[in-house]
Order: C-alpha cells, then sequence, then structure tokens
C-alpha cells in the first residue's frame, strides 16, 4: 500500500491553492513553481546527485504548494528542504554545508541576472563570491533549511512516499512496439522531465500523465497509434482522455513564450519577502 | 504535550523510549524521543519510521498513535509492550532458551508480520530480538521501523548499512545492494535459532567474521553457487573462503523438533533466491502439522506472559476435545480477531483503516466445540487466502484506480500540534 499509493491532491486544493487565496495569480504561481524546480534540477546537477532523489524533491516540492502559501515559505527554502530531504529517502543523503554553498550561488546567480535588467550597464560577467566564514548567512540558510525539511514533513502528514514515471514508460513504450524508436524514447522521457516543473505529479496517476508524455511524442513525432474509440491506446493504461489532455496542457505551457518581464518577475521572488512585497504593491486589499 | 512521562523503557540506537500516560484517557503508551539535531534536520530513521508506520496497520506490528513535533524533538507515541524479546527470553527463558509452544507462537507472529510488511512493499532491514515487542497478551509486534524502507518496482539500490551484524543476511554482507525481501527472512531464521536455543546463532566480530561464523554452520557454498550470487548482484565481492562443510542444524541446535528444523533450513538459505518467504513459510508443517507439544498451559512457569495458542492454525482438534477445560481458558484469553487478518487490498487514503475487520470483535470461537472449530479455522484460512488473492489481483490491476483524490495534511488531524 506505502508503495503503491501516492496521494494526491484533493479537488478543493486544486481549486483554491493557499497562494492563490493570498491573492497570487495562478500563472505567476506556476511560474514561480517551475523556477523553484529549475533551482532544485540545477542544485542537483551541481551536487552529482542521483535523478531519482532530484525528481522525488520536485515532486514533494509540488505537493507542499497545496498545503501552504508563498506568502509564508519561499520557493528558494523549500526546494532547498525538498532536496535535503529527497536525498534522505534515496539512501544518497547530502552534506548541509554543499547545498547551502550550491543554492547560495544559484541565488546569487539569480540576482546578478536581474541586475542586468535592471541597469543595463552593470557588468554582464557573474562572479561569485563565496560566503564569509563568519557571516550570518550560512547560518541564516541553514535554519531555513531545517525548518523548510521539518515543514515539508509536518504539512504533508509524512506522506513523501513518492512514485516516479520512468518504470512505467518504459513498460508503455514497450506494450505500444515504440522501443525501437529512440527518438520517441528521449523525447518521451524528456516530457516527464519537464513535467516535474508542473504540478501534474501532484494532481494526476503516473499512468496519466506517461500516457500525456507520450501523446505529445507521437504527435510531434507523426507517430499514428490506435486512437479512435473504442481502440483508443491510452485506454489500454486506464488513463481517461481528459486528463491526459489535461496533462498535456500543463506541460505545452512551460514552452509558451515569456516576455521579459514575466521572465524575470520570479528571479526576483524567490523568498517569501518578496512575495509579499509583490502582494501588497499588487493586490488591492479587499 | 498530552502525555505523562513516566519511567525509562529502553535505549535503541537512536532515540531513548519511555513509558508514558495519557492525559486524557489515561491510556499508557510508549513515548519514543528522537532528538532534532542542528547538523543534520530531522533524522532520516525518523522519517522513514513515521511514514511507513503511518500506513502498516497489523496486530503484529506496533501501532503507530501519534507524533508531536517540536523544534527540538520528535515524540513518536506507540501502543504500549510490556517488554522486547531479548529482555523476554532473559526473563522467561530457560538460559534464554523459550520452550517449544511460545517459540512457535512467536515465531508465528513474527513471520506474520514480517510478510504484512512485505505484501505491502516495506523491507524491515533490522528485525532482531530487542526490535521485536512482546506484550502483555504474549503478542509479538515488529518495532523500530527506523531502517526500514519502502521498495518499489524499478530495483533500486539501498543502503547497504543495514541490519545489526549478527542477523545480517550473507548476501548483504557480501555486499549486496539489490537485495529484497529475504533479508528479513535471513533474520527471521536468526532469531528462530535463537529462542530455540537462548544464544544468537552467528556471533561475528566484524563483516568478515561473520560471514565465517555463517559458514561454519549452513557450510561454505561451491563455487558454482558463489558465481551465481555474484551473477544474481554484481555489486558484491567475492573472496576465497575456507571450505566448511555443512554442520546439520540438529547438531547445533539438539532441541528442536524436525519439523522446526527443516523450516530453518529453509529460512537459512545462503542464495537469497532459495530462502522461502515469509508468507510460505507461515504454511509450514511446523504451524500446520500435527502437534505432538502438549497445549501451552500446562507447563507454563508462574508468571509468564502466556503466548496465544490462537496465532497458528491448531488442526489437531483432539487436543482441544480432551481438554475441554483448557480450552476454554485458552480461548477466553484470546485476543478479538487474532489470527484473522486477511488484508483487504490496496487501501484508499481517506480509509486508513484497513486490513483489520475484526479487531475489537469478540472472539468467535470461545465457546464453540472442537470440531467446529476445527471447521471455522478452516473456512477462516480459506476467506484469509481468498481475500489475500484478491487484494493481490486489485493491487496488480491497475494502480490508477486506487489513487485516492484524498489531498494532503489529511492525516494532520492525527498529530498533535507540539509543546510551544
Ligand atoms: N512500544 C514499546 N513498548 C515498550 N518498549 C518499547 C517500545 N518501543 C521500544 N521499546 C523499548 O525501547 C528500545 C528501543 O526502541 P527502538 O524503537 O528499537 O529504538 P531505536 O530505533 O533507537 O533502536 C527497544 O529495544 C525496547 O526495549
Ligand atoms: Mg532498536
Amino acid at each position: 500500500m506505502s508503495a503503491a499509493l501516492v496521494p494526491l491532491a484533493s479537488l478543493s486544493q486544486i481549486e483554491r491553492t493557499p497562494s492563490g487565496e493570498d491573492g497570487l495569480p495562478a500563472d505567476l504561481e506556476d511560474d514561480l513553481k517551475a523556477f523553484g524546480c529549475k533551482l532544485i534540477h540545477q542544485a542537483g546537477i551541481l551536487l552529482k546527485q542521483k535523478q531519482v532523489a532530484v525528481a522525488t524533491a520536485q515532486i514533494l516540492f509540488h505537493r507542499f504548494w497545496f498545503v501552504t502559501s508563498m506568502k509564508q515559505f519561499g520557493i528558494g527554502d523549500v526546494g532547498m528542504g525538498a532536496l535535503y530531504l529527497a536525498s534522505k529517502l534515496e539512501e544518497c543523503p547530502l552534506r548541509m554545508r554543499d547545498l547551502i554553498n550550491v543554492y547560495d550561488l544559484l541565488l546569487q546567480r539569480a540576482t546578478h541576472t536581474l541586475a542586468l535588467h535592471s541597469s543595463p550597464n552593470a557588468n554582464p560577467d557573474f562572479k561569485y563570491a563565496p560566503m564569509s566564514y563568519f557571516g550570518t548567512t550560512f547560518y541564516d540558510l541553514k535554519d531555513a533549511l531545517v525548518v523548510a525539511e521539518m515543514q515539508i514533513l509536518k504539512r504533508l502528514g509524512f506522506n513523501v512516499h513518492v512514485v516516479l514515471p520512468y518504470g512505467t514508460l518504459v513498460n508503455y513504450l514497450r506494450v505500444l512496439g515504440l522501443t525501437s524508436r529512440e527518438d520517441a524514447c528521449t523525447r518521451a522521457w524528456g516530457y516527464l522531465n519537464d513535467a516535474l516543473q508542473t504540478p501534474v505529479y501532484a494532481l494526476y496517476a503516473i499512468p496519466t500523465i506517461v500516457s500525456a508524455a507520450i501523446l505529445l511524442t507521437t504527435r510531434h513525432l507523426h507517430i499514428s497509434l490506435p486512437s479512435t474509440p473504442p481502440n483508443c491506446w491510452w485506454d489500454l493504461f486506464d488513463a481517461a482522455w481528459e486528463d491526459v489532455w489535461c496533462v498535456c496542457g500543463y506541460i505545452m505551457r512551460l514552452y509558451r513564450d515569456r516576455d521579459m518581464v514575466e521572465r524575470v518577475r520570479v528571479v526576483g521572488m524567490v523568498g517569501k519577502k518578496e512575495v509579499r512585497r509583490w502582494l501588497e504593491e499588487n493586490v488591492a486589499e479587499q | 504535550m498530552n502525555y505523562i512521562q513516566l519511567e525509562k523503557l529502553g535505549e535503541g540506537t537512536y532515540a531513548t523510549v519511555y513509558k508514558g500516560r495519557s492525559r486524557t484517557t489515561n491510556e499508557i503508551v510508549a513515548l519514543k524521543e528522537i532528538h532534532l539535531d542542528a547538523e543534520e534536520g530531522t533524522p532520516s530513521t525518523a522519517i522513514r519510521e513515521i511514514s511507513l508506520m503511518k500506513e502498516l496497520k497489523h496486530v503484529n506490528i506496533v501501532r503507530l498513535h501519534d507524533v508531536i513535533h517540536t523544534e527540538t524533538k520528535l515524540v513518536l507515541i506507540f501502543e504500549y509492550c510490556e517488554q522486547d524479546l531479548k529482555k523476554y527470553m532473559d526473563q522467561h527463558g530457560d538460559r534464554g532458551a523459550l520452550d517449544p509452544n511460545t517459540v512457535r507462537s512467536f515465531m508465528y507472529q513474527l513471520l506474520k508480520g514480517t510478510s504484512f510488511c512485505h505484501e505491502n512493499r516495506v523491507l524491515h532491514r533490522d528485525l532482531k530480538p530487542q526490535n521485536l515487542l512482546i506484550n502483555k497478551k504474549g503478542e509479538l509486534k515488529l518495532g523500530d521501523f527506523g531502517l526500514a524502507r519502502a521498495f518499489g518496482v524499478p530495483v533500486n539500490t539501498f543502503s547497504n548499512e543495514v541490519v545489526t551484524l549478527w542477523y545480517r543476511a550473507p548476501d548483504v554482507l557480501l555486499g549486496s545492494r539489490t537485495y529484497s525481501t529475504s533479508i528479513d527472512v535471513w533474520s527471521c531464521g536468526c532469531i528462530f535459532a535463537e529462542m530455540i536455543s537462548g544464544v544468537p546463532l552467528f556471533r561475528g566480530r566484524d563483516n568478515q567474521d561473520q560471514l565465517l561464523h555463517i559458514m561454519r554452520i549452513i557450510g561454505t557454498p561451491d563455487d558454482r553457487a558463489l558465481r551465481k550470487l555474484a551473477q544474481d548482484s554484481p555489486e558484491i565481492t567475492i573472496k576465497q573462503y575456507p571450505r566448511y562443510p555443512k554442520i546439520s542444524f540438529q547438531q547445533v541446535l539438539p532441541k528442536a523438533s524436525p519439523q522446526a528444523i527443516d523450516l530453518l533450513e529453509n529460512l537459512l538459505q545462503f542464495d537469497p533466491s532459495k530462502r522461502i518467504s515469509a508468507t510460505d513459510a507461515l504454511l509450514h508443517p511446523y504451524f500446520t502439522g500435527t502437534v505432538s507439544t502438549i497445549p501451552y498451559g500446562m507447563n507454563a512457569p508462574p508468571g509468564s506472559m502466556p503466548p496465544p495458542p490462537y496465532n497458528y492454525p491448531h488442526p489437531h482438534a483432539h487436543h482441544h476435545q480432551q481438554q475441554p477445560q483448557q480450552q476454554q481458558q485458552a480461548y477466553v484469553h484470546a485476543q478479538p480477531g487474532m489470527g484473522q487478518q486477511p488484508h483487504m487490498g490496496p487501501p484508499t487514503m481517506g480509509q486508513p483503516n484497513m486490513g483489520q475487520p475484526n479487531m475489537g470483535q469478540p472472539n468467535m470461537y470461545a465457546h464453540q466445540d472442537a470440531a467446529r472449530y476445527s471447521q471455522a479455522a478452516q473456512a477462516m484460512a480459506q476467506a484469509q487466502a481468498q481475500a489475500q488473492a484478491q487484494a493481490q489481483a486489485a493491487h496488480a490491476q491497475g494502480l490508477a484506480q486506487a489513487q485516492a483524490q484524498a489531498g494532503y495534511g489529511g492525516y494532520a488531524p492525527q498529530y498533535g500540534q507540539g509543546g510551544r
């Protein structure tokens, strides 16, 4: 049971996310989640962490935002906490100091990007300034990390079991006779990874998400599969068309063109303080 | 905190356990206190223990009632048990050795709890007498899931640092990281032998020495067998080992019955793929075959905790016919619903209390005559087998439907707020 079942968000949680209740527009919330996941991903690469731990962290990160508002916790801290926690769950624990250094680097780089946009004559080269040995940055980040990990556990009620989609994808490709199409395998795998930046793993069952990745792949590569009722390939996997379609929507929205303002805005909202400021400036008091 | 802390019950590898009493219900519980370390955050042992035990509800698994999370510590509230198996053997055994009926009852319950974990895709990974708890009804419960983990379909590689040395399977000693349920089965075998003789079966000083201790009794596997092991799990390293011949377990454990020896052989196979599963072990003639010993109670030392005789199938109805008094008494003591725990199939998140429809019901066999009892026992076994088959089918049949949309934090109310 514990291994096979994964908790998904409830309808009311989906309709009214805590951040949404605090006035954060849905598209901004989605962009912030995606950015938080990119940070997790980048940190994972820099730390040479196993992909299973990184993916697990991203899924826990998404679950968290169905029970907590970004006004209360920043995407930076929660992402860091999720990666720390997931690494324990997958038995490849990280050293706190390494994780903190890497997040500090990523956040400095984000700040640098932001500075470039606000003042075009700033120095375009990014130079990392390591934390001072006696400074408070390290201790502040460490506290934030411990609190974030504990809050994830507490607010998810220790439901930290995560099922990853990769094994299922391999099975489905085999069933559909697509394993010889290397381009299809790679592309579908890629969609599954990109989908980690969206909340779908907290919303839909694995077969639905894997079917969506296959649907996008086959459309893109013009591979035809039986798709007229009563012979629809996704029925084999108990996936409902509307759900599969919906997951495709989430994934495709990642690739939508965003203007500069939209792109930069998330970089400046990694912490809860900035989210609060944004809400004060942009949301009229009810 | 909602509990009054009473005396210390025990100290483990990472926690201190106290007896406690609920301020609201007066219920006696066990409080497992885990200190949160600023250097590592929440210990992974605690994370594992809580996330897995919340879901594992079975008579032979110690029940986790609640979790209190404060800034500095985590307190896990468990059902209270009188003592662990180690202390039980020291106190009630004859130089540690338990009488055959107790051994059989405990062994049945140990395998039952282990089999339940495995059915639910959980490896315990640290079965040993100190982590098995006995309550005053003689129920044995698996505790300390601090090293446990869920296992899934794509075979993960796991940590090699599991299981206290003496109970560690040879494949793990050789370095395996792709082990599965068979590692718990090995530990069950070691515990079985220890209950019979009163002393741990293999007492190595370190990894290598432990392996030699094992080989000195069950024999060094031949080259072909070793090569096969290396093939099954490529991460292990095979060295040269002295060639020890196999010694019969009967020689090591002269007191054990032939059926006990046969079960032990099946549990302690060097090759993990040859080890019997916990579920199959429950069907071994040692539990189901003709019982030659006197029913429990005749030879029990005063003050001992009676192991419940209903914990294993008892087809030999004659005994009960010959001793109606005895039977009456035994079944009046019987724990409600024990031994009839069909696993009800994949639970849904909204329905956390699965698998135990019989808990809290009065024992239905209390006043039945022996013949009807044996009939009922058979029917029960059938029903159980059916329920299990159903559960497995349901399990295999698309987890998609089983994914319940219960939402997060659904368990939150169950957790205490913690003192500030
Ligand atoms: N529910 C309980 N009832 C009674 N005693 C317990 C209970 N849980 C643990 N103990 C005692 O405390 C000891 C340590 O507990 P355990 O859960 O094994 O901690 P650790 O993970 O630190 O090894 C056990 O060996 C046992 O003696
Ligand atoms: Mg212990």
